[in-house]
């Protein structure tokens, strides 16, 4: 494929969202097609590319000397884009449902398809500075959809979310000015892009970078202590929070890490160093500590956005253990993360469209009126526990032989902080699942009379997640190999 | 091409010439005399940028008949014409953005005299950019000064009189120092040429002589400038200077008379005292740790007024910290960032106080956060200017302020001491800049049942067309920042 | 061939799932038609697994090196039988007990679930295998722990799965740490990991082998992580406390026996901290458990305590390392496995006939169902461990496998615990006995008059009771194959 193309699925979205407000529709159906067919054909698109993939780069502008915003695809950025890509239909079809009781659709749909435009961006990113570019302005995009509802809280979210945002990426910025000045390319390279020479005078300073430019892209993946905007934004409707707050944006920031990790500064210089203990001490705390507070939290969705930030640090956990292995089960994660969490927020809110019901304790005895929605929750919660024979226990375990693999001894103790993290995660899922099928005996179903499973557009892609889940963990081999081949750069 | 040699001057001709033909006129007269004055200089700067740009070198044209070292001279390389023509592009859109409420604002009788003191202004502005010699330069260093009194006073209010009182004060302080640093510079080299001063500059130098009077000379002069372009701490004057004058008053002095101190600093720097030397002398730290401090202690500011146009006024004094944290890094890759600020900054802070004007009218004048609420589906092509102004304020790439960044930060690397503050300061300012703009932003999307009436675009064309040309202003900044980062380079090795 | 493993495994889950998934039966007896035949059938095909089926078999890989894998060894088909034997009864013995409780269905199919579930994890062939049908053990009986769905059995169910899942996960790290050195994670006889790999990382092995001990002992109850037992066991209904008790626990004790006989071997622990500390928790247990027992006045809460203490008999065998005592050890897992559960069925029996549930309240209770509190008596005898039943040979092995052991101080105190555990099982056990068929002269028993169960319930009562005596009437055949597994992974052959 002429490599083009790789523009073009990022301009794609981001012209034809930008259009929808502008054109007069005469029926809501008529839109809904167009957003479908529209993201729908990008992700065709993206996974031609996936399959044939250009060879070399395109150029888009050139900022300063040899600063330019570029495009190409390589392992890493291909499954970010196939993940993106193979659920933003799906979100798409399921927003069309949820959105029936939400006004301002047009500005919705604009900004979410934009996001999918942007988000390819930083997955297609060839550089440094194009994927600060587009990390910058997912921050943009997305923050219409926070506050979207347009009430007092949703407005602070938003604020708080734009502030942490921005302001991380005020210090990965400092990052990316050392990779572009000690750089010896301004490209990612597997291995690391920095100059050895240079690294081997200023380690101190270099590793102090790092760090900074860790904890900069470590707040959009919610790290400790910057993950209170997180829970916060879960005020957005339900298709963004599932979506962008538990895949897209968020994961963006997992995969800045890793960009910033494994091609950038390069897992050898890293590995060993005072900053490797003390950025995966922090993944440690932010696991142990999202499930804690999502054990106490008794929102729904807030409940299930702060398990995102405990499963987000298993992610950069992997990051930390700084070796091919644990890069692959940090992708491992990631994509598995994704269905997971998408699955069990895409319930929430199926809950929340049907009942308008926001609270844990008013689930009693749900599971017999919603009784798709709920098994599908279980399964998802299952799965986020880590019960073998779904996805979640693959990455898990990934992690956890990275982990030993690595014979970092901080490593083992991350395996004690998965481990409790498990415990509290089957905790926090299961009282709401216990909740739901098993009611207390005296339990009125005459209360709930006329609560009903929602329709197949919310139906549909909550389906094809459980059989994601399922697949993955039952013949996770293949996709195991090819998260091996991108970590060794043999992809 | 030969002519094109006269056009500095002629300009500078033009300009005076046309403030006293002003004061004959009426104030549509003046209004019109002004643009076409503004739009030629604007044009003779071009030709002047487009000879000294391609063939790369600087021309001296003698004033009067007495040659060197006696006469006056002007002196022009790509980067004075460049910025010439910069300032009368800023100036021409800022004036237009504010013309209505000039209208409004100013007593009609006094229009004309608003437009004789901008045609003032850019005069002494054009000879501060293209003077050879240090004395006329604080000739018009004081024009520059009464100038911007007047455009401060011309509202006639309680509080812009008094705004314009403190200014006065405080500049005449500045100018002050300039004069007695100047006194001693004279005194060390018998030169008031900048050229000549320079080789006695760097022969005492070299000898060990007057290392104390040189540097005291050093520090009067910076002082003196960096009071006048209300560096931190010396900034008390000017959030009322900008914050209760008209808007294009407000708009002009912030992109244009502080900045023109600032350039004035800048050829100071290069051609009187010599890089290197200033380099040498511990100013430079100085200058940093105040370049600093500005940055966060103006944004803190920022942050907790209430008053859009407040705001907007301290968010120039943390702007102009980034340009003399820029002089304080002491290399020439720092010079060249702190140049490129000087124009993403006067671009988007005239920018935000013109859109902001226009937020303000659809609010009855009211420039308290609450009644703005909404305000950007009010005033649409306001709103969306207000918001491209803060996204290159805080630093979004494809705007301005990401490419001032990404230089400031670049230039910061090299530097082994000052590297880590100013990245970490950097860093903190845009987060602090994120919360004031952001937070407005958001504030003006916030929709509301108002009061307050909308206006369209087709109410006001002239008004909308100038936003729009100062979004494509920033934006060219933003994205195709590599030439005019060469022609600062260029312009700037020609400077010594 | 060795499809029957799998066969017998799915089939059962299989039926349950098509069992939960059903519309309600018209009637009662279709039900109890389905269940009683998926039951015979999985018996049968059990029955013919294990007796029959040497080979392994490969269901699919979770990754590359983990492979879903059924093979039946020894101990597999010895746990397996047990499960077999006792789900059958207690199966039919809920038959009657279910048609005062609500939700028969779900029950039911629950009921079937976990019957394969378990044969799974006991057909287990290798760590990982053993892992997955370990959760879904508790994730599948839950259900039956919180049935009633009262505040309380709710309560209970979520504390079950919440220590459940805390032992299982403190496992997990040890599965990781085997799986990452082992040169197999299938069970071998004295263990997988190469002993220089051992030596040297001596005290991370410890360490990982102590937290597999503490979590697979929560299911089996052992101290500190016991609280949930009597908590959860009581609220049942009756035959799901029954095989919670009697089956469920065992679970634990199996993947004790595969980690520190067949992964970890037990060459390694002979002597360590590890084996000191395991020792003294379950000595601890034991005493705690019969203590606790001895002073609660609910019947099925005083079983439930009783199981505490049982199990750590089972669990001091192991951790006595020496091959009579683990063959003490795994005599008790059947002993104790038909006898706890023949005591729960009766205290359900009590409670469906007679809707008492506190021990005095059943004062003369021989009066009205003479049979019932027969087998109660000689289950309890078998408990306390008095010839001729199966619980004397256990405990007889059981002691003098800890004496031969020559551990300091343990050798012997072993014993005198066990000793001192007897008595105060007699003491929790008989009373019921005594006050049930002498109530004393003026005691009005005459509520008690034509109470005896039906058939239904006394037939898997009697069956219980009749295999108590049978294994202490002829214990040889047994002993010898278990005495042989036990040397074998001892490797003193």
């Amino acid at each position: 494929m002429n490599a083009i193309y790789l523009f073009l699925v990022v301009l794609i979205p981001c012209i034809g969202g930008a259009l929808t407000p502008l054109i007069p529709w005469k029926k809501r159906g008529h839109m809904l097609v167009y957003l479908e067919s529209l993201v729908a054909v990008n992700s065709v698109l993206v996974w031609i590319l996936l399959f044939h993939r250009p060879p070399e780069m395109f150029t888009l502008v050139n900022f300063t000397g040899n600063l330019a915003i570029a495009f190409q695809m390589d392992g890493l950025g291909m499954i970010f884009a196939g993940l993106v890509s193979f659920l933003w239909p799906l979100a798409t079809l399921y927003a069309f449902e949820y959105m029936t009781k939400e006004k301002h659709e047009k500005t919705f749909f604009m900004f979410y398809t934009i996001t999918y435009g942007v988000t390819l961006g930083i997955a297609l990113a060839d550089n440094f500075l194009t994927m600060y570019c587009f990390y910058e302005l997912l921050t943009l995009v997305t923050m219409p959809l926070v506050m979207h509802t347009l009430t007092r809280e949703a407005i602070l979210a938003s604020r708080k979310y734009l502030y942490y945002s921005i302001g991380g990426a005020a210090f990965a910025f400092i990052g990316m000015i050392f990779v572009i000045t000690y750089g010896e390319t301004s490209n990612f390279m597997l291995g690391g892009a920095l100059d050895a020479s240079r690294l081997a005078e200023g380690r101190n300073l270099f590793l102090l970078i790092y760090v900074f430019s860790f904890f900069g892209f470590g707040v959009k993946a919610a790290v400790c202590p910057f993950n209170a905007w997180l829970p916060e934004a879960g005020v957005a409707p339900t298709p963004v929070t599932a979506l962008l707050h538990a895949v897209a944006v968020v994961k963006s920031g997992a995969f800045a890490i890793m960009r910033l990790t494994f091609y950038c500064f390069g897992a050898d210089f890293l590995r060993g160093t005072w900053a490797q203990y003390l950025v995966m001490a922090v993944t440690m705390v932010t696991i142990v500590y999202g499930c804690g507070m999502a054990l106490r939290e008794t929102h729904l969705k807030r409940r299930l956005a702060f398990s995102t930030i405990s499963n987000l640090s298993y992610i950069l956990f992997g990051v930390t253990i700084m070796t091919p292995f644990g890069l692959t089960a940090a992708l491992c994660h990631m994509v598995f993360h994704a269905f997971m969490k998408i699955c069990s927020f895409f319930c929430a809110g199926a809950i929340m469209h049907q009942t308008n019901r926001h609270y844990i304790h008013q689930l009693d005895g749900m599971a017999r009126k919603m009784p798709k929605v709920f098994a599908m929750f279980a399964v998802s919660a299952f799965a986020l526990m880590g019960v073998p024979g779904l996805c979640g226990f693959i990455s898990k375990w990934n992690l956890a032989e990275a982990a030993i693999a690595s014979g970092n001894r901080l490593a083992y103790f991350g395996i004690g902080a998965l481990l409790i993290s498990a415990l509290l995660t089957a905790m926090y899922m299961l009282s709401i699942v216990i909740r739901a099928y098993f009611p207390k005996a005296d339990f009125d179903y005459g209360t709930i009379a006329d609560v009903k499973d929602p329709s197949w557009m919310m139906l549909a892609p909550l389906a094809i997640f459980v059989i994601g889940m399922i697949g993955f963990g039952v013949c996770s081999v293949p996709f195991t190999e090819l998260f091996a081949a991108v970590a060794q750069g043999s992809f | 091409m030969e002519i094109i040699r006269n056009f500095p001057c002629l300009s500078i001709l033009l300009a005076m010439f046309s403030a006293i033909i002003s004061s004959a006129l009426k104030g549509k007269g003046a209004r019109r005399l002004n643009t076409f004055v503004v739009s030629a200089v604007g044009a003779l700067s071009a030709c002047t940028l487009y000879l000294t740009y391609t063939t790369g070198e600087s021309y001296v044209y003698v004033m009067g008949h007495f040659p060197a070292p006696f006469g006056n001279e002007i002196r022009f390389g790509s980067l004075e014409a460049g910025m010439a023509l910069f300032f009368c592009v800023i100036m021409l859109f800022s004036l237009n953005g504010g013309r209505d409420k000039i209208r409004l604002e100013i007593d009609p009788g006094k229009e004309n005299l608003y437009y004789i003191m901008v045609d003032l202004l850019l005069s002494s502005l054009l000879v501060l950019v293209y003077t050879n010699d240090l004395f006329t330069a604080y000739v018009f260093v004081e024009i520059n000064t009464i100038a911007a009194c007047g455009l401060i006073m011309i509202m006639e209010s309680g509080r812009a009189i008094e705004a314009a009182t403190r200014y006065m004060i405080m500049s005449l302080l500045g100018s002050g120092l300039f004069l007695i640093g100047l006194c001693m510079l004279y005194d060390m080299t018998g030169h008031l040429l900048m050229s000549y001063i320079q080789a006695s500059v760097r022969d005492i130098a070299a000898e060990g002589l007057y290392v104390i009077p040189l540097l005291v000379t050093i520090a009067l002069i910076v002082v003196g400038l960096a009071i006048k372009s209300a560096l931190f701490p010396f900034h008390a004057w000017l959030p009322d200077a900008y914050g209760y004058s008209t808007v294009s008053s407000a708009a002009m002095l912030s992109s244009l008379v502080s900045k023109g101190y600032i350039f004035l600093l800048i050829k100071i720097i290069y051609r009187v005292i010599g890089f290197d030397i200033f380099v040498q002398s511990r100013i430079i730290n100085v200058l940093f740790v105040f370049g600093l401090a500005g940055m966060i202690m103006g944004s803190t500011s920022a942050i907790r007024e209430n008053d859009i146009r407040r705001m907007i006024s301290y968010s120039s004094v943390a702007q102009i910290g980034y340009i003399y944290m820029g002089f304080g890094l002491g290399s020439s890759v720092g010079m060249v960032a702190s140049v490129f600020h000087i124009l993403s900054h006067a671009a988007t802070k005239s920018l935000l106080f013109v859109s902001g004007v226009g937020l303000t009218d659809v609010a009855d004048d009211n420039k308290q956060f609450i009644e703005l609420t909404g305000a950007a589906y009010r005033n649409v092509c306001a709103g969306l200017a207000f918001t491209v102004g803060s996204l290159s304020m805080v630093g979004i790439p494809l705007f301005s302020g990401f490419i001032s960044k990404l230089l400031f930060s670049q230039a910061a690397v090299q530097s082994q001491m000052k590297m880590l503050p100013a990245l970490i300061v950097l860093a903190i300012s845009t987060i602090l800049n994120t919360i004031y703009f952001m937070k407005t932003v958001i504030r003006i999307y916030t929709p509301i049942r108002s009061k307050y009436a909308s206006v369209s675009i087709k109410e006001n064309p002239l008004y909308a067309f100038t936003l729009l040309c100062f979004i494509v202003l920033n934006i060219v900044l933003g994205m195709c920042s590599q030439p005019i980062t060469d022609w600062i380079t260029q312009g700037l090795s020609v400077f010594a | 061939m060795e499809h029957m493993l799998l066969l017998s495994v799915f089939f059962p889950i299989l039926a349950g799932i098509v069992l939960l998934l059903k519309k309600e039966y018209q009637t009662r007896d279709r039900l109890l038609v389905f269940v009683g035949a998926a039951l015979v059938i999985t018996g049968a095909l059990a029955c013919y697994a294990i007796f029959a089926v040497k080979d392994g078999v490969t269901l699919f890989y979770l990754t590359k090196t983990l492979p879903i894998y059924f093979k039946l060894d020894l101990m597999g088909r010895y746990f397996s039988l047990i499960v077999t034997i006792v789900w059958i009864l207690a199966g039919f013995f809920s038959f009657t007990y279910m048609k005062h409780e609500r939700n028969e269905k779900r029950y039911f199919g629950f009921y079937l679930i976990v019957f394969g579930v378990l044969l799974g994890l006991d057909f287990a062939g290798n760590l990982i295998t053993m892992y997955l049908f370990y959760e879904l053990m508790t994730l599948l009986s839950m259900p039956l722990v919180l049935h009633t769905q009262t505040r309380e059995s709710i309560m209970a169910g979520l504390r079950y799965l919440f220590f459940s899942f805390a032992g299982a996960y403190m496992a997990l790290a040890g599965v990781y740490f085997i799986c990452r050195f082992g040169t197999t994670i299938e069970f071998t006889a004295g263990g997988v990991i190469e002993a220089a790999v051992l030596q040297e990382n001596r005290t991370l092995f410890l360490i990982v082998t102590m937290l597999m001990l503490i979590g697979f002992g929560v299911k089996a109850g052992m101290f500190p992580l016991h609280a949930w037992l009597p908590t959860a066991h009581p609220v049942a209904p009756g035959p799901a406390s029954a095989v919670l008790s009697g089956i469920i626990v065992k679970a634990g004790v199996l993947a004790l026996v595969r980690v520190v006989y067949q992964l970890i071997g037990v060459e390694f622990l002979r002597g360590s901290w590890v084996q000191t500390v395991w020792m003294t928790l379950t000595l601890v247990t034991i005493f705690m458990g019969s203590l606790l027992a001895f002073r609660e006045p609910v019947l099925k809460k005083r079983l439930a305590y009783s199981t505490v203490s049982q199990l750590s008999y089972i669990l001091f065998g192991l951790s006595v390392m020496q091959p009579e005592a683990m063959t003490g050890a795994l005599l008790h897992v059947s002993a104790h496995a038909f006898i706890k559960v023949a005591l729960f069925l009766c205290a359900a029996a009590m409670i469906y006939q007679t809707g008492c549930t506190r021990v005095e309240e059943l004062k003369g209770i021989g009066k009205g169902m003479p049979v019932m509190l027969w087998c109660y008596t000689i289950v309890s005898l078998g408990l306390i461990g008095i010839p001729p039943t199966s619980g004397f040979i256990s405990k007889w092995s059981l002691a003098v496998g800890s004496l031969a052991s020559n551990i300091p101080v343990f050798s012997w105190l072993g014993p005198v615990v066990l000793l001192v555990s007897a008595l105060l099982t007699a003491g929790y056990l008989l009373p019921l006995t005594m006050q049930g068929f002498f109530p004393g002269e003026e005691y009005d028993a005459s509520r008690f008059a034509g109470k005896e169960p039906s058939y239904g319930m006394l037939i898997p009562l009697l069956a219980f009771a009749a295999l108590t005596v049978l294994i202490g009437l002829v214990p040889n055949g047994l002993t010898n194959q278990l005495f042989t597994f036990a040397a074998q992974v001892m490797q003193s052959i």
